[in-house]
């Protein structure tokens, strides 16, 4: 019995039969930092607070994603910052020139209409269609499920740490405080299963988050950034509905309000298992290299 | 969760003041070098430029630590020690036979705290068998796994035939079947076993997202150098120690030469091709580590080792060995190849917590 207990990681299980893709459209102009996603996600995954801290940047106090954090709100203000090595009044100056600042004749209302604004962006594991950390994954653990996500299998999961250095959004984590193993989004797989929406797509007040097919998702995402290029929101774009990331694109993909990197989204990552194939070609070049003149040096006879 | 707080604004820090260090020439050296190898020169008021959120880090840091960092040294010993003494013991004469059977003992012997530091290092140590559920070309780990499996097969059984062939093992049956056994027909398929894992530690580095480990393509080609460097340094060692006739070093002093000066422009052309992603590596701002790299790793590990081998393979005429050089030299680079997995995982860590280089790595046409 106990024999059996220990062979149990190596049993394979029926596959389910494939569903369509789901995914998330995170539509950032519709977020408002309420961070209703960040408390759904922890309250129905049941996963622990962190300790809170002031960062002393935004009220950004959860920082980042991580392995007990599977949403996580970004707080980006656009504000005008003093710049080192520029006084003051040379930034004054120059915010008169371009605009920033409006010339509004003295006595009249305080200017509203300005540059600065607060871009508010829930982040969450991606779900590639080529994961890194799915790719690196030496125990199987991570897999692609039924519904195209990427889902990490806690009973497998030996807390390698590959995945960790994989993924090129920092979205997997090894929990160091808890059980040591990898953890990221799951896209709620226990709710999908049975038929209900994700818990923070449940949770947003605004639909900033939106669950759905990927396919209906891709279509809505780009209705909605021909609406807001036509109300004059040039600055919107969408990043990983195309396939230039990762060479087939995420099925967690998001409506931006700048550049990816504002957001600390690498504008267009590689997939590191494609270094595996020019990295041992370079190693073999250097053994044979080495070997050949190894062999030589032997084989010398003074 | 005190591990993980996040680094605030560093503005400040990014932009070095000029201060009473940086008149320090050392520093201006290593500057010097840094930006020479690299061919990039940080221009902090351009990085500051670049957009991020808040410089917070864009990826996680690597969970790897003091386990991987030995790891990665004994494994290189392991598998060079193997090569070396495959390479004695198929092409060498009578002469090479002590450098066979020396690097087959080492091989074995270097091998043996290998499983026990991966497992040491796992999140979840008694669920290390998972590791054997996959047979993933994909994951270099996953074929690490297989490779060290496979390798200490070989190892193992090398190094027990040449037990039993030295008489260690007695004189009943067993022993005696065992030394019949053809060891340089095994010994055949065990070099290219032992050569993978020499180099697919460097292949696994570069599979990741971490900018320093992965923008060049070339850190396979410098751990297996560095590989074959520090065994016939180590084999090197074992051999003065023991006293063995200068014919037999002098081949091992050769192949020591190469794999130094290899492994020199190896790591020169992946500084070069890594460009500002092997900054932290080569640089002295906080955090990075490039006094210990061009102090001990490149410097006396490399440069210096190589020079006293240069001048004493041309200068020398007699056979009479100058036994204290030859230690020397032996220590230099084992203490340099050490300490070059040690920047470099160090290194990778710093690499990783860098936003903006993070950035700028994944901009496409960079």
């Amino acid at each position: 019995m106990n024999m059996l207990e220990v062979l149990r990681p190596l049993r394979k299980e029926p596959v389910p039969p494939t569903q369509a893709a789901m995914g998330f459209f995170t539509d950032t102009s519709l977020c408002i930092g309420c961070k209703a996603c960040e408390i759904a996600c922890k309250q129905w995954n049941q996963l622990p607070a962190e300790t809170p801290h002031w960062q002393g940047s935004s009220y950004d106090n959860t920082g980042q994603l991580s392995a007990r954090t599977w949403r996580h709100v970004q707080f980006i203000e656009q504000v005008g910052r003093r710049r080192p090595g520029v006084t003051i009044e040379e930034q004054i100056a120059e915010a008169r020139n371009n605009g920033d600042i409006p010339q509004v004749a003295p006595g009249t209302a305080l200017p509203f209409f300005n540059s600065e604004r607060w871009l508010m962006h829930s982040d969450v594991c991606k779900h590639c269609v080529n994961a890194p950390c799915l790719e690196a994954c030496p125990t199987g653990a991570i897999i692609r499920t039924e519904f195209d996500t990427v889902y990490v299998q806690q009973d497998i999961c030996n807390g390698c740490g590959y995945c960790v250095v994989a993924c090129p959004f920092g979205v997997i984590a090894r929990d160091e405080q808890g059980d040591r193993q990898a953890h990221k989004c799951t896209l709620c797989y226990d709710r999908l299963k049975d038929g209900i929406e994700p818990a923070c797509a449940k949770a947003c007040p605004t639909d900033s988050i939106q669950f759905g097919e990927v396919t209906q998702l891709k279509a809505r995402a780009r209705n909605r950034l021909w609406e807001l290029h036509r109300r004059g929101v040039s600055e919107a774009r969408l990043y990983g509905e195309d396939e230039k990331i990762l060479e087939g694109g995420l099925n967690s993909f998001f409506l931006l309000l700048d550049r990816p990197e504002v957001y600390n989204l690498p504008e267009q990552p590689t997939r590191p298992a494609k270094n595996v194939a020019p990295a041992s070609f370079w190693t073999i070049v250097a053994a044979t290299v080495l070997g050949l003149l190894g062999m030589l040096f032997f084989k010398d006879e003074e | 969760m005190d591990e993980t707080r996040l680094p605030t604004l560093e503005v400040e820090e990014r932009i070095p003041a000029p201060n009473l260090l940086e008149q320090m020439t050392p520093i201006r050296l290593i500057e010097g070098l840094a930006s020479l190898t690299t061919g990039y020169t940080p221009d902090p008021g351009q990085e500051q430029k670049e957009p991020t959120y808040y410089d917070y880090p864009v990826l996680k840091q690597p969970v790897w630590g003091w386990e991987i960092i030995w790891y990665f040294f004994f494994g290189g010993l392991a598998a060079g020690c193997y090569v070396i003494a495959s390479l004695a013991a198929l092409f060498g004469s009578h002469q090479d036979r002590a450098t066979a059977r020396t690097g087959y003992y080492l091989s074995l012997l270097a091998l043996l705290p290998c499983p026990a530091l991966l497992i040491k290092d796992l999140g979840r140590p008694e669920r290390f068998l998972n590791m054997l559920r996959m047979f993933k070309v994909k994951s270099p780990m996953s074929m690490g796994v297989w490779g060290l499996l496979s390798f200490s097969a070989f190892s193992g059984i090398t190094a027990v035939i040449q037990a039993a062939r030295d008489g260690l093992l007695g004189a009943w049956w067993g022993a005696r079947w065992l030394a019949r056994l053809p060891q340089r027909a095994i010994a055949a398929p065990g070099a290219f076993f032992a050569t993978f894992l020499g180099g697919y530690t460097g292949v696994l580095l570069a599979a990741t997202s971490v900018p320093l480990w992965s923008r060049s393509k070339l850190l396979g080609g410098v751990f297996i150098s560095s590989a074959l460097s520090t065994s016939s340094a180590l084999i090197g060692l074992v051999l003065r120690i023991f006293g063995v006739p200068g014919r037999a070093l002098r081949k091992l002093e050769r192949l020591e030469w190469t794999a130094l000066l290899v492994e020199m422009a190896g790591l020169l052309a992946f500084l070069r091709t890594s460009g500002r992603a092997a900054r932290p590596l080569v640089g002295t701002a906080p955090g990075e580590r490039g006094r210990t790299f061009w102090g001990t790793v490149f410097g006396g590990g490399l440069a210096l080792p190589w020079l006293l081998q240069t001048s004493s393979l041309i200068g020398r005429k007699s056979t009479q060995r100058k036994t204290g050089r030859g230690l020397l030299i032996s220590l230099l680079v084992l203490v340099g190849g050490y300490f070059l997995r040690k920047t470099m995982i160090e290194a990778g860590h710093a690499s990783s917590k860098d936003a903006r280089t993070t950035l700028w790595n994944a901009r496409p046409g960079k």
